[in-house]
């Protein structure tokens, strides 16, 4: 015999295969946050793995999420679940080792798990447990550290087997269709269909075969080997055997052979690896197979457990893996996901010309963080702006967070955090990804005249200004007084920056965009400078005649240079309280205002498109007109479309005054802060309201003062 | 048995109908992909309990051709300070140099209420189970599903949600790719519209499932063979 079986050669096993479905890290990660804490006890955890059923590949052992016990909460909905049985489910008892620190998982002493983990499956084939639930015969184990921060999740599973020795030796072994008769393989496909398809036994991974003379074919429970035995019948031992090899039988046989051979003393064992096609046997993948045993020595000794093997091959050497799942269970980069696909949800239907690329790569400054500001921030967000700098100087105040949508009470503790920075930390907390930054700084502001000693820290506020502002593409007003919007409108309209006005006044509102900068070059635009009443405006911004003129920016209707317009003011002026529906109203419009820029094919040259007017142009744009001035007004519920063109007696963005700007720079800025009529009278406005020839477009009456604004 | 309403939509009853009606022709037409299974997830007390389950193909399987991709994941996957080097040499085990480069395809066919319609959702994952991103297997789908059907009145449901990135999976909470279902209604309409006879028969909402499938199926690579249809104008 000992001669005999030297010549054979040794029974080799494909080692079992892993697979870990991302349900299983979640489940995980959630048990160990809300459930486990820092305990890192084992848990009792189930695999799930089906015979072959794919000629080149070998089924894995599977832990999905149902793998991991249930958190208590959901406890009663989801242990039915499980326990049906279900074919391609076959239920294998585990346990997982989840370590807290990397460090811990390198240092788990695995030999001694294993050992441990063995030990189990002999004793369960002693006590005849391993007879009634046969799964327990493949039980496994798992070592693992999951790092949430990362989102990486370090594992290494090991399938216990207990080691013959001397090895089994191999008789033959070949496809069951050539070893068993047509009729035999007939009747057993039949049988195992059956098996297969009964609620009962589908998921019972090892079956006795016995095969009678007249070829039929009977499949039992392990533990009704007293029916089998003795009857003359052939008798096979099978199982679910996830390899596909044609030549090897997978893992479950090693200690399935054990078993047979301690519980029944069979030494020479013929065995079916059960492999399925399509979910019917296939008797051409399933092998049939015999091999023979030697009594171990060891074994007569019950106590001493047999040496295991079974620590998980990767990559065709032992070694534990890591899988990193940040794509899927990153919040942030779910967050990212989940915006990119309801902007992308409006190009496909509605808005197929929409630019996703073009909004997210627009470089947005807002001036101002109170209310307006606020809203706008969040408005560009939702239309996929991720690139946002918020300019103030203010702190959040206790009456802040009910108007100014990005605070909350937690920002006015302690004096308050400043606007800049608690705006900049609760975008991201709205959505991670926008890029944000805050500047806590005041604008300089003409008519608020500077102390000589303050004069150099203003000048540097300016040039600060003047450097954010060409540093980004669009620049929104959004603060509090007239006068805070000059400086900024005159370096926009220097360097030719999309700018957005938005204004409130107790009721009524104006959103705005500011034409080109008068020293702007576009081919398609002639600059030239206003010398009509109203009416010739209009005619001459519809008619096609390629003589375009500029739109007028927030200070062109004006007949005052910005001066202080808080200094005489009462108290429920200065705070000027506004109905609470009106910023979030033109913030609404102002960002909606930007999208139509960025999407017209002349940008900030595009001319300004009356509501009740038909478009000329050739183009129909899908978002609809491109207005140049919004104003409502919040009692009457009614909302109109202005068009103002450029003055050449402007304030801000006239030829005088930015080539003034240009030519003498700082300085000229400082003389605009400290003298109030250094402007109007470098403009000719002084001239012009002594003629009393005023310069009233559109809305005259609401120009003065009605634009004064909380922020 | 029923006969559909007109403007492309499904009950939940009759998606249930058609589900198991498609799963049964499915796997007895179809060789190359395993049989269709309905599965009912437990149920959760505030969801709508219209439907109980789900069609599920799983584990579908597809050898990774592109030796750029396997290059690429070796390199992630190793713990190079965690090797098992502690453990016997065994001379049973069978050493495999084992090629693990599958991508594995789980498609399921779950109602949606809103649109009132069946959406295909799907994944792909490698062999550790870490989901793929559509840059990484959209190698394996049809060329034509983009390229064909650029012209046609599909292009919106298919083309473009392809780049809709990964949505929630109503049962599993977890992220998949889906067809988007807002054009489907408006699909099957058309699809049903051109041969009222097909409406009006009993047995319509059966032909649904699989009229549907027809279309969103090529998208992902599951085209039903034409014997499929066939034994459907047989009966």
């Amino acid at each position: 015999m000992a001669d005999a079986s030297e010549k054979k050669p040794i029974l080799q096993f494909a080692p079992f295969q892993s697979v870990v479905d991302e349900g299983f890290w979640h489940r995980l990660s959630s048990l160990k946050l809300n459930k486990l804490g820092i305990d890192d006890s084992p848990v009792p955890i189930s695999g799930f793995y089906a015979p072959c059923s794919h000629a080149q590949v070998s089924n894995h052992l599977t832990l999905l999420s149902e793998s991991l016990p249930t958190e208590a909460s959901e406890q009663a909905a989801c242990t039915s679940s499980v326990s049906l049985g279900n074919r391609n489910k076959c239920s294998v008892p585990g346990t997982i080792y989840n370590t807290n620190t990397l460090e811990g998982y390198h240092a788990l002493d695995k030999q001694s798990l294993l050992k441990a983990e063995a030990k189990k499956i002999w004793d369960d084939i002693h006590s005849g447990k391993a007879l009634e639930d046969s799964a327990a015969l493949s039980r496994f184990l798992i070592i693992s550290f999951a790092d949430l921060k990362k989102w990486n999740f370090y594992y290494w599973f090991a399938f216990p087997a207990l080691v013959l020795e001397p090895a089994a030796t191999l008789v033959g072994i070949k496809p069951a269709s050539q070893w068993l008769s047509p009729e035999e393989a007939e009747y057993l496909s039949a049988a195992c269909r059956e098996w297969r398809n009964s609620n009962l036994t589908a998921d019972v991974p090892f079956f006795l075969v016995s095969i009678a003379s007249d070829s039929s074919a009977t499949i039992r429970h392990l533990k009704d080997w007293e029916a089998c035995k003795g009857n003359g019948h052939k008798l096979l031992f099978g199982f679910y055997d996830p390899c596909h090899l044609p030549h090897n039988p997978g893992w479950p046989l090693r200690n399935y052979l054990t078993l047979i051979f301690i519980k029944w003393n069979i030494r020479r064992i013929h065995f079916l690896c059960y492999r399925e096609n399509r979910g019917f046997a296939d008797m051409g993948l399933s092998l049939v197979g015999e091999a023979l045993i030697s009594v171990p020595e060891v074994w007569k000794d019950l106590n001493s457990v047999p040496n295991a093997v079974g620590w998980e091959y990767n990559m065709g050497k032992k070694g534990s893996k890591c899988v990193n799942l940040a794509k899927a269970m990153d919040p942030t980069k779910l967050a990212i996901a989940a915006a990119d696909l309801n902007l992308k949800l409006m190009r496909w239907r509605a808005l197929p010309s929409l630019d996703l690329n073009v909004l997210s790569a627009t470089k947005c400054l807002l001036l101002g963080a109170g209310t307006l500001g606020c809203q706008v921030a969040r408005m560009l967000m939702a239309w996929g702006v991720r690139k946002i700098t918020l300019v103030d100087s203010g702190k959040v105040a206790m009456s802040n967070p009910l108007r100014q949508s990005l605070y909350t009470l937690n920002d006015c503790l302690n004096g308050g955090e400043f606007k800049a920075i608690s705006a900049v930390k609760n975008l991201k907390l709205i959505f991670p990804a926008v890029e944000v930054e805050g500047v806590v700084m005041a604008i300089p502001m003409p008519g608020h005249p500077v102390p000589s000693e303050q004069e150099e820290s203003v000048l540097n506020d300016c040039r600060r200004l003047h450097d954010l502002i060409n540093s980004h593409d669009v620049v929104f007003l959004l603060t509090d007084t007239r006068e805070s919007r000059w400086l900024p409108t005159l370096f926009s309209a220097a360097s030719s920056k999309i700018t957005i006005t938005a204004a409130l006044g107790f009721d009524s509102f104006l959103v705005m965009r500011h034409g080109a900068g008068p020293f702007s070059t576009s081919n398609n635009l002639k600059t030239q400078t206003l010398s009509g009443p109203p009416e010739s405006m209009d005619t001459a911004s519809l008619s096609d005649n390629n003589c375009l003129q500029r739109l007028g920016c927030y200070f062109c209707n004006d007949v005052v240079a910005p001066i202080d317009s808080t200094a005489n003011r009462t108290l429920d002026q200065q705070c000027t309280v506004t109905r609470p529906g009106l910023a979030p109203i033109a913030s609404a419009l102002a960002v909606e205002l930007l999208v139509g820029i960025l999407h017209h094919p002349l940008g900030i040259y595009a001319e300004g498109e009356h509501a009740n007017a038909k478009i000329s142009a050739n183009y129909e744009q899908p978002l609809g007109i491109l207005p140049h001035q919004i104003r409502g007004s919040l009692p009457q519920f009614s909302q109109i479309t202005l068009v103002g063109h450029s003055s050449r007696s402007c304030t801000a963005c006239s030829e005088t005054v930015v080539s003034e700007y240009q030519d003498r720079g700082m300085e000229f800025v400082l003389q605009a802060i400290n003298h109030p009529t250094y402007l109007e009278d470098l403009t000719g406005l002084t001239d012009l309201m002594k003629s009393a020839s005023s310069f009233d477009v559109d809305w005259d009456k609401d120009d003065d003062d009605d634009d004064f604004v909380e922020m | 048995m029923s006969n559909i309403s007109g403007d492309g939509t499904l009950t939940p009853g009759e998606f249930r109908v058609a589900a198991f009606a498609f799963a049964v022709r499915w796997k007895s037409s179809v060789s190359a992909f395993p049989p269709w299974s309905w599965l009912s997830p437990p149920k959760h007390p505030w969801l709508s309990n219209e439907v109980d389950g789900y069609l599920a193909l799983e584990n579908v399987c597809l050898l990774d051709s592109s030796e750029e991709n396997h290059a690429g994941r070796c390199t992630g996957l190793e713990d190079p300070n965690c090797s098992g080097d502690d453990e016997p040499i065994d001379d049973a085990t069978l050493v495999q140099s084992c090629r693990d480069d599958f991508r594995y395809y789980d498609f399921h066919v779950i109602y949606d209420s809103s649109y009132r319609v069946p959406v295909l959702y799907f994944r792909a994952y490698s062999g550790d189970g870490r989901t793929l991103l559509l840059s990484e297997f959209e190698g394996d789908l049809p060329a034509d599903s983009s390229e064909a059907l650029v012209k046609s009145k599909w292009t919106f449901i298919t083309q473009e949600t392809f780049y809709h990135g990964l949505q929630e999976h109503p049962y599993l909470n977890r992220p998949w790719y889906k067809l988007h279902p807002c054009g489907t209604s408006e699909c099957m309409k058309l699809l049903f519209q051109s041969d009222t006879s097909i409406r009006a028969t009993s047995g319509a909402a059966e032909l649904y499932l699989l009229s549907w499938f027809s279309v969103v199926g090529r998208m992902v690579g599951l085209s039903i063979p034409y014997q499929m249809m066939k034994c459907e104008n047989d009966t």
